[in-house]
């Protein structure tokens, strides 16, 4: 070892062995926050709420891994749900018409998704801000009309029908309502801890890089295009994993999965629980499933409610919830300190 | 010694009188828990594009259903209906529909979605096993493909398959009349428009065979513009033409051909022109286009229909739709079958409504049938006729056979694989 080597691996030490405490930190909260959610069956009989989590969780995924491409990366993609609905429809078929056993139609699913989303990333990611959004919009209107038009294979716009066949795996019958639901919550904690690990390693560093200034990141020899591409087909993973979560709820899946209008909310959700926190599209996704749930029994004019809303988070507080929250409390620190 | 009764209350009286307050405490909770609501929840579109739809289903709805609470309601228990917005999304629909069961409490659903909601709704019946009434959905496969059935769930819809049935073989009559032999086809491009057409054609062909399809037409649904697809339509110069088209394209669609003085050139027929829906909002509405009923006054030509339709006009100020008496007809399945299993128990009420037939205004005959094999329902007025500018709009409907719809449906469900 060089004295030069000697010298960076010094330096490097702290800062490492801070990230390994920080991993172990990030999977305590994940286990806790695993046990909390699993035990919950146990002190509520709310078939309502197990089913609000469930929905949470596929909703949850989806829109932390947009936020992947939003928040981290910069690339405002505004066709995300196709792999939401590309999820939901694979697992479908693939268990309606193999019968596999569902890890392995769960392994299935993934590996198509990323293999289509690295086709359709490679074309994307080459473009920048509006351009990435709107070629990203053409792919998911290109996938929801071949779903609608190829109505053998899909069933069209009346989706796949006569329900998802659900064997048992393992002990596990998803057809259970609360295996279901314990089944949701783990894919979303280790979903969520995957995530937050890509977000917290030196890969998830260079994408800040490359949102705060790609060119710079190109001088530093970073290559660009491959992990803008590497990260595109990440997120996809995740939004595919939040459409099977959906697709095992409504035990079917629906043209509309892959419509603009699951993009829509996406964005909406990373709206309104900010994109600067990991855990704000989280929130946000709480957020806006409360507020559709309970808007939704009062009154049919939805729309107006959330559309206020909307307008709060936007002119009001011009940024998301979880992003507020961040910024009081560090005033409020530095304020403590007497900065 | 004797005994004699001290003065005042005596023990026995004293336990009477705690008795009658006991009674007189618990009787209006023992008179409740008997007369207790049954809660029917009901999924539907009340928002976007369809809400028009979505809300005379409601509409229809309350008013049958406030006819049997007045009549004493439901084995003796009032309803209450519980009715939530879907906003058209399948896994809102299943939500929403899991949501009235699990947290509302309603015992019965009545499905108001279209198309894949009322897919999505279906699997939740499978999986709860609620007893559910479809209100709404005309995709003949809910019912009669077997993979679908449940024995929990009923189809209170006219059906794809029995409107192209009866619109071929009328169409092949005016057909042979007229001789049209060259026709046209314009409808939506999604699978509806596609099947129904498809269906339709094949049903023409069988009963007028030197028919030809020389132009077919799919405008995308929603489609504000229709230039293109008249225009190429009055070049490949066609004798009739069918159209399958529906609601705001279906007007929008004769507003723009209109133009084109197009309904002068050729014999149109279009299902769904005979529903209030499009009838009252097309500008100038031709004279003579041929469709199909969805709900109309004059047909079937009942003094109970014609009171039906003006009661509901009374009530909300405007006319049913299609949606109104098939959600109306639910009810007054769900009541009698109530009547005659003296319960409310959802597997009760499934046995009963299996065959059931009821005296209904929508009938052809003045009674519908929930057919037993397949949870559907038969025996509604099914016919077609030709338009007038004002009311009544269709003054003359020639109804379908009943007998050849059976016959040919079943022949369609072996080609399909169903039987």
């Amino acid at each position: 070892m060089t004295e030069l080597e000697a010298g960076r691996a010094d330096r490097l030490a702290p800062v490492r062995s801070v990230a390994v405490l920080q991993r172990y930190r990030d999977v305590l909260i994940a286990l806790v926050a695993f046990a909390v959610l699993a035990s919950l069956p146990l002190f509520t009989g709310s078939k309502a709420l197990l089913d609000f989590v469930i929905r949470c969780s596929a909703y949850g995924l989806f829109a932390t891994s947009l936020n992947l491409l939003v928040g981290y990366t910069g690339l405002t993609s505004f066709g995300h749900g196709m792999f939401f609905g590309l999820g939901a429809y694979s697992f479908g078929l693939i268990m309606q018409k193999l019968g596999l056993p569902i890890p392995v139609a769960f392994v299935a699913t993934l590996a198509i998704t990323a293999l289509i989303a690295a086709v359709i990333g490679a074309i994307c990611v080459r473009l920048k801000e509006i351009y990435f959004a709107f070629v990203t919009l053409a792919f998911q209107m290109l996938i929801h009309s071949t779903i609608l038009s190829w109505a053998s294979f899909t069933g069209g716009d009346q989706g796949l029908r006569g329900g998802i066949p659900r064997p048992a795996f393992l002990g596990i019958n998803l057809a259970n309502h609360v295996h279901l639901y314990i089944a949701s919550c783990a894919l979303l904690v280790l979903g969520l801890l995957a995530m937050r690990q890509i977000a917290q390693s030196p890969f998830g560093y260079t994408l800040r890089m490359i949102r705060d200034n790609a060119a710079r990141a190109s001088f530093l020899g970073i290559d660009v295009w491959r992990v803008k591409l590497t990260v595109f087909v990440l997120a996809a993973l995740f939004a595919s994993m939040g459409g099977m979560v959906m697709a095992l709820f409504v035990s079917g899946a629906y043209p509309e999965f892959a419509y603009w209008t699951i993009s829509g909310e996406g964005i909406f959700i990373n709206m309104l629980g900010g994109v600067s926190t990991f855990l704000g599209p989280m929130v946000g996704t709480v957020l806006l499933l409360l507020l559709n749930d309970t808007v939704t029994r009062f009154t049919e004019y939805h729309g107006i409610v959330l559309g206020v809303v909307i307008l709060f988070f936007a002119l009001g507080l011009r940024k998301g919830l979880l992003d507020f929250v961040a910024e009081w409390f560090s005033h409020r620190h530095d304020a403590g300190e007497g900065r | 010694m004797t005994r004699t009764r001290t003065p005042g209350i005596s023990r026995r009286s004293t336990l009477a009188l705690m008795g009658a307050g006991a009674m007189s405490v618990a009787a209006p909770w023992v008179a409740r828990a008997q007369a207790k609501t049954i809660k029917i929840g009901m999924p539907t579109i009340l928002s976007g594009r369809v809400a028009q739809l979505g809300t005379s289903s409601r509409n229809a709805v309350m008013l049958e259903v406030d006819k049997v609470n007045a009549a004493g309601g439901l084995a003796g228990r009032q309803i209450e209906m519980v009715i939530r917005d879907s906003k058209g999304q399948p896994q809102e629909a299943a939500r929403v529909a899991r949501e009235l069961v699990n947290t509302d409490g309603c015992e019965w659903l009545i499905d108001g979605e279209a198309s894949s909601g009322s897919f999505a709704v279906h699997e939740v019946a499978r999986d709860l096993g609620v007893l559910c009434v479809h209100t709404c959905s005309e995709a003949s496969s809910l019912t009669a493909d077997p993979k679908q059935h449940i024995p929990n769930a009923f189809r209170c819809v006219r059906q794809g398959i029995h409107d192209s049935i009866v619109g071929g073989s009328y169409a092949a009559s005016i057909s042979k009349a007229k001789g049209l032999k060259k026709w046209a086809t314009c409808s939506p491009d999604y699978a509806y428009g596609r099947d129904t057409t498809g269906e339709f054609t094949l049903y023409l062909k069988r009963f007028a065979p030197d028919v030809e399809i020389i132009s077919e037409s799919w405008p995308k649904l929603f489609q504000p513009d229709y230039t293109e697809v008249v225009t190429k339509i009055l070049q490949a110069k066609p004798q009739a033409l069918y159209s399958c088209l529906w609601g705001g394209d279906l007007t929008s669609y004769i507003d723009q051909a209109n133009i084109y003085a197009m309904f002068g050139q050729m014999e149109v027929f279009a299902v769904n022109m005979a529903d209030y829906t499009a009838l009252t909002v097309v500008k100038n509405l031709p004279k003579g286009i041929h469709s199909g009923n969805r709900y109309i006054k004059s047909f079937p030509t009942t003094p109970e229909n014609a009171a039906w339709g003006d009661a509901y006009k009374a009530k909300y100020n405007e006319y049913p739709t299609n949606w109104s008496w098939q959600n109306a007809t639910a009810v007054m399945f769900l009541a009698e079958a109530a009547k005659k299993a003296n319960s409310t128990d959802g597997k009760k009420i499934a046995e009963v409504l299996k065959g059931l037939t009821i005296k209904c205004p929508f009938g052809t005959d003045g009674t519908v049938t929930m057919r037993g094999d397949d949870h559907t329902l038969v025996g509604y007025a099914i016919g077609w006729g030709t338009t007038i500018p004002q009311e009544p709009y269709v003054p003359e409907v020639k109804a379908g056979d009943w007998k050849t719809i059976f016959e040919l449906e079943a022949e369609w469900k072996k080609s399909k694989g169903y039987t």
